[in-house]
């Protein structure tokens, strides 16, 4: 890979996906803009983001940047072309632990999902990794002893 | 259809009265780990069967405990947790429950507590446990002891469905408690239930005619 990207945002207007990069033999940093095309407030940002990972003439740019990362960006985006502001779509993103999820639509709940998905990602462990234990078990009951300040307030049932 | 509660065409949940088919479900809020946690306990196994109509995922699974090969379904919401109450064919014939909250959003413990209640709404006797998932997240909770479910001798068990932490274990144990008590059961109502159906099955030996009295499915007769 030749490119190395730095940073990764974007512009309202025009919709555009801007990339700070350094070229990795001439350590130049510099910018790209990429123009989003065809993408509407209807528009399927997942789609748009796959189908500018795989562009020909920018996907040696944005090898470094995820797939997760472009969604989110093309999110933002169709946010604004719906008269979203910038902060709701990146309280949108953000992980409210006292949030109760059960109340998001489809679309909202896919977002903390995705979210959440990093994490699990990257604490992940697969098959085909060498430490991989199928029943891996631990016990926890001798170091169990502090009790939880959720069960605090006296609920029913708690 | 008040007391059609088995009812959903593409599942016979009769399967379920039979020694070798268990049925598990699961609760928990939206985005605890559910599905994560089938998935990392049935590694390659993992096939959803998705029921969207209903709301509901299904998984297969084959196990053998003892010299007996059972077959499982466990059952798992598919955004029916949003409205904060399942169907009461979610409910229907379940041999055991699995309830998970995530360690790191406190509404989703505190939840538990009318999931549990629902729970033994339908279902008063079958074996119950209390799983605290994501402990990945950050291993210092597992040094807190989470009361829910001490009162009423629930198991608990801290897991994480990304490293696997006692998924295997916690599953396998359900799995052998579910089996317990379907040869033991319980349940006040599953045997009111054999009853009805014994009944209605001699009614219709004596080709009486059969108007109420059908425990589950009457379409599917």
């Amino acid at each position: 890979m030749s490119f190395e990207a730095k940073r990764c945002g974007v512009q309202f207007t025009p919709p555009s996906i801007v990339l700070i990069y350094e070229h990795k033999e001439t350590k130049h940093v510099r910018k790209r803009i990429i123009p989003v095309r065809n993408f509407s407030k209807y528009s399927d940002y997942s789609m748009a983001a796959e189908r500018l990972k795989n562009h020909p003439r920018h996907r040696d740019y944005l090898e470094g940047v995820s797939q997760s990362q472009l969604e989110k960006l093309h999110i933002i985006l169709r946010n604004h072309m719906q008269g979203f502001s910038l902060e709701h779509s990146m309280a949108s993103f953000r992980l409210d632990p006292d949030e109760d999820l059960n109340k998001l639509d489809d679309d909202e709940l896919a977002r903390k999902k995705g979210q959440m998905d990093e994490l699990f990602e990257k604490n992940r462990k697969r098959k085909d990794d060498p430490d991989f234990v199928y029943d891996l078990e631990m016990d926890f009951t001798k170091t169990a002893q502090e009790n939880c300040s959720w069960d605090d307030e006296s609920d029913d049932g708690f | 259809m008040a007391c059609d509660v088995g009812s959903i065409p593409e599942l016979d949940q009769k399967k379920y009265d039979s020694d070798e088919q268990v049925k598990i479900i699961c609760l928990g809020d939206s985005a605890v780990g559910k599905s994560k946690l089938m998935e990392r306990f049935l590694m390659d196994e993992y096939r959803p069967q998705q029921l969207s109509t209903y709301a509901l995922t299904l998984y297969k699974h084959t196990a053998t405990v003892g010299n007996k090969t059972v077959a499982i379904d466990f059952w798992d919401t598919a955004g029916q947790e949003r409205f904060q109450s399942m169907h009461p064919s979610y409910y229907h014939k379940a041999h055991a429950c699995i309830m998970v909250f995530d360690v790191q959003r406190k509404i989703t413990y505190k939840n538990l507590a009318s999931w549990y209640k629902e729970l033994r709404e339908y279902r008063p006797e079958i074996p119950c446990c209390v799983v605290a998932n994501k402990i990945d997240a950050d291993l210092k909770v597992t040094q807190r002891s989470f009361s829910f479910g001490k009162k009423q001798g629930l198991p608990f068990y801290f897991v994480s469905a990304a490293d696997g932490t006692n998924v295997v274990k916690m599953f396998r144990e359900m799995i052998k408690r579910a089996l317990d008590y379907k040869q033991n059961p319980s349940d006040f109502m599953d045997e009111v239930m054999q009853e009805l159906e014994n009944f209605d099955l001699e009614k219709k030996e004596n080709n009486s005619d059969e108007d109420g009295l059908k425990a589950q499915s009457p379409e599917l007769v």
